[in-house]
């Protein structure tokens, strides 16, 4: 379906982005890309609906040269996804995913159903979003009119440059699940730049892995993991396999069992001085039966001491919802840290009562093992 | 002195009206000639990237030239007095913000909207009309905004080489030293830079498509 022979890009400034890159790729097939940064990912996938012309080489599709081909009329049998999205601020998600049928000259009737239909597809209430604008939209969702878009016009095959690049791993991960399970419902072959192992391992069907413009390595998921081509290849695999530990390490294996934590009607004072001796600037507050209340912060204790307020420590408590259970994967602990910008946060039993913490601290214990088993590990691998 | 004023409006009523009349074509002509001939130029100029330095230098020039001095240098480069060389020195002085707010605002479109919409099949001028002028309409309706409200203040000016306009009648009453008939001048003159402030801004924001509204 689609051949890249000897395709090559040499930029006008030295840069062999590309070399002697060789592809077969089958009707329906979910290719990923990888490799790191600046490895000619882009230059590929961009080099298949010529936004970038090769210096060398050609693509077939279906057979035929796509030098003869007019590159509008090509990029219209195309569908495109990249990182930034590049949705239109002034169209309506409506017209926003209909955008490649308004350049064909389909009418506005035809367009609004074509995008109902493909939220429907989606799984989104098209009610709901088709005469919203992109910025009244998050990220992810925005990303999935961008995913959507690329199939307004049916088109056989789509290319994607890291579609989930920007996206945090809890969005990320449910936009692949869609994709798969898109890609299995329309059946379409799919060119699927990424940087991330993870992302290939899960959605391809074959991964080809470049490094400083070549292919080093093409095959399915199982055989790279089981038969990586070279020294390369295993680092690849086992630096990016290791950082799932994160997803894989549950709460209760790294959290710390004491945390520091002062009932609900514990003065200010006493409570800065409690935190002061445990060294720590927040500190968990307790209600009756022990039922978690929110966390209250050194700094905002001390401030309100200064201006003289006669309260109780509970008045102080925030963020009383934002915990995690002791089963839950570690990295759900990331994600709320960095959602909510905490130092710490608490994970909670039944009834909600505090069974520990986890700080940065703790994380960054996990890391750190993660990283230096991750040294060790594709040197064993290359060995055996 | 409010009662000369009166008095005069009264008396003189048509002339004035036919002065403003004469003021705004004095302002609109060389207005219209600079929009459709330095918008097109400067997207133009976005495509064709060599030509930018040349047109905003320019109208940068223009614009250096204090306004007394352009009048006149029309009168030497061999233009002569009266409607068309102010009309030309006008023209030239309202380029610039015209030029400039054109190409920040079509430059400004961002790189992965443009990198989409071509990805997708887009031609040049389906780039253009469906991307390109729609995000950047807004900042090139302010430019036209700030250089009609210049050309209104110049062409006021532009009597002292005999183009006629409320000018004139400032310009009479200077020589009279009757302060009525240079307030018969200057109020109308303000209004109309007060209206035409008024009525782009409402027309900038009707120009603003909706999903760009903040
Ligand atoms: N327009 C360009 N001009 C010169 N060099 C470029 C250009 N675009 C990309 N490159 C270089 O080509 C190489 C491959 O880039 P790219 O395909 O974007 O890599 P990737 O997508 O894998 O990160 C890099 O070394 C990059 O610096
Ligand atoms: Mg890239």
């Amino acid at each position: 379906m689609l051949t890249f022979s000897h395709l090559g890009k040499t930029y006008p400034d030295g840069t062999d982005a590309v070399v002697d890159f060789n592809l077969e790729v089958a009707r329906g097939e979910l290719i990923a890309l990888i490799g790191p940064s600046g490895c000619g990912k882009s230059t590929t996938l961009r080099m298949v609906n010529r936004l970038i012309e090769p210096t060398s080489g050609t693509v077939m599709l279906d057979g035929q040269d796509y030098k003869s081909m007019d590159p509008v009329e090509l990029r219209r049998r195309l569908g495109y996804v990249i990182q930034q999205i590049g949705l239109i601020p002034h169209l309506t998600i409506a017209e926003n995913i209909s955008f490649v049928l308004r350049l064909q000259g389909v009418n506005k009737q035809k367009r609004r159903e074509r995008a109902s239909e493909l939220m429907a597809l989606a799984g989104l209430p098209a009610d709901q979003y088709l005469d919203r604008y992109p910025r009244e939209l998050s990220g992810g969702q925005q990303q999935r009119i961008g995913v959507l878009r690329a199939l307004a016009h049916d088109p056989e095959i789509i290319l994607m440059d890291e579609p989930f690049g920007a996206l945090d791993p809890l969005m990320r991960e449910q936009l692949q699940d869609e994709l798969k399970r898109l890609q299995q419902a329309v059946q379409k072959t799919i060119i699927f730049v990424t940087h991330d192992m993870d992302e290939a391992l899960r959605i391809a069907d074959r991964i080809v892995i470049m490094r400083a413009g070549r292919v080093i390595q093409v095959a399915t998921p199982e055989e790279m993991l089981r038969n990586p081509a070279d020294e390369f290849v295993a680092e690849f695999i086992g630096r990016q396999r290791l950082l799932r530990q994160a997803s894989e390490v549950a709460v209760r294996e790294i959290m710390l069992d004491n945390p520091a934590m002062v009932s609900a009607d514990t003065g200010l004072a006493q409570s800065l001085e409690f935190m002061r001796r445990r060294k720590v600037d927040s500190v968990l507050v307790k209600g009756p039966n022990d039922v978690f209340v929110g966390a209250a912060r050194a700094r905002d204790v001390q401030r309100a001491l200064e201006a003289r307020e006669q309260s109780k420590i509970s008045a102080y408590a925030r963020h009383g919802s934002v915990f995690v259970g002791p089963d839950d994967p570690a990295m759900n602990a990331i994600h709320h840290m960095l959602a909510y910008g905490l130092d710490a946060i608490p994970v909670l039993g039944p009834g909600k009562v505090v069974v520990g913490i986890v700080t940065r601290g703790t994380l960054a214990g996990v890391l750190d093992d993660a990283l230096r088993t991750s040294a060790a590990a594709p040197a064993l691998e290359a060995n055996a | 002195m409010l009662s000369e004023l009166w008095q005069y409006t009264l008396t003189h009523g048509a002339d004035i009206w036919s002065l403003t009349v004469q003021q705004l074509y004095l302002v609109a002509i060389p207005m219209a000639c600079a929009i459709v001939i330095a918008v097109p130029l400067t997207i133009l100029s976005t495509r064709v990237k060599r030509l930018y330095p040349w047109i905003i230098g320019f109208s940068n020039a223009m614009q250096t030239i204090p306004s007394l001095a352009l009048l006149v240098l029309m009168i030497t480069i061999g233009l002569g007095i009266g409607i068309v060389p102010a009309t030309v020195a006008l023209f030239v002085y309202a380029l610039m913000p015209i030029v400039r707010n054109t190409h920040v605002g079509i430059s400004g479109v961002p790189n992965e909207v443009k990198d989409a919409a071509i990805g997708m099949g887009a031609t040049k001028w389906q780039l253009l009309w469906l991307v390109e002028l729609p995000m950047a309409l807004k900042v090139i309706v302010a430019g036209i905004r700030s250089a009609l409200v210049m050309t209104i203040g110049f062409a006021t000016l532009a009597a002292l080489i005999g183009a006629g306009g409320l000018g004139s009648l400032i310009m009479q009453g200077l020589g009279m030293a009757d302060n009525a008939i240079v307030l018969a001048g200057t109020i109308p003159a303000v209004i109309l830079a007060f209206l035409a402030e008024f009525l782009m801004g409402r027309l900038e924001r009707l120009l603003t498509p909706k999903g760009l509204r903040v």
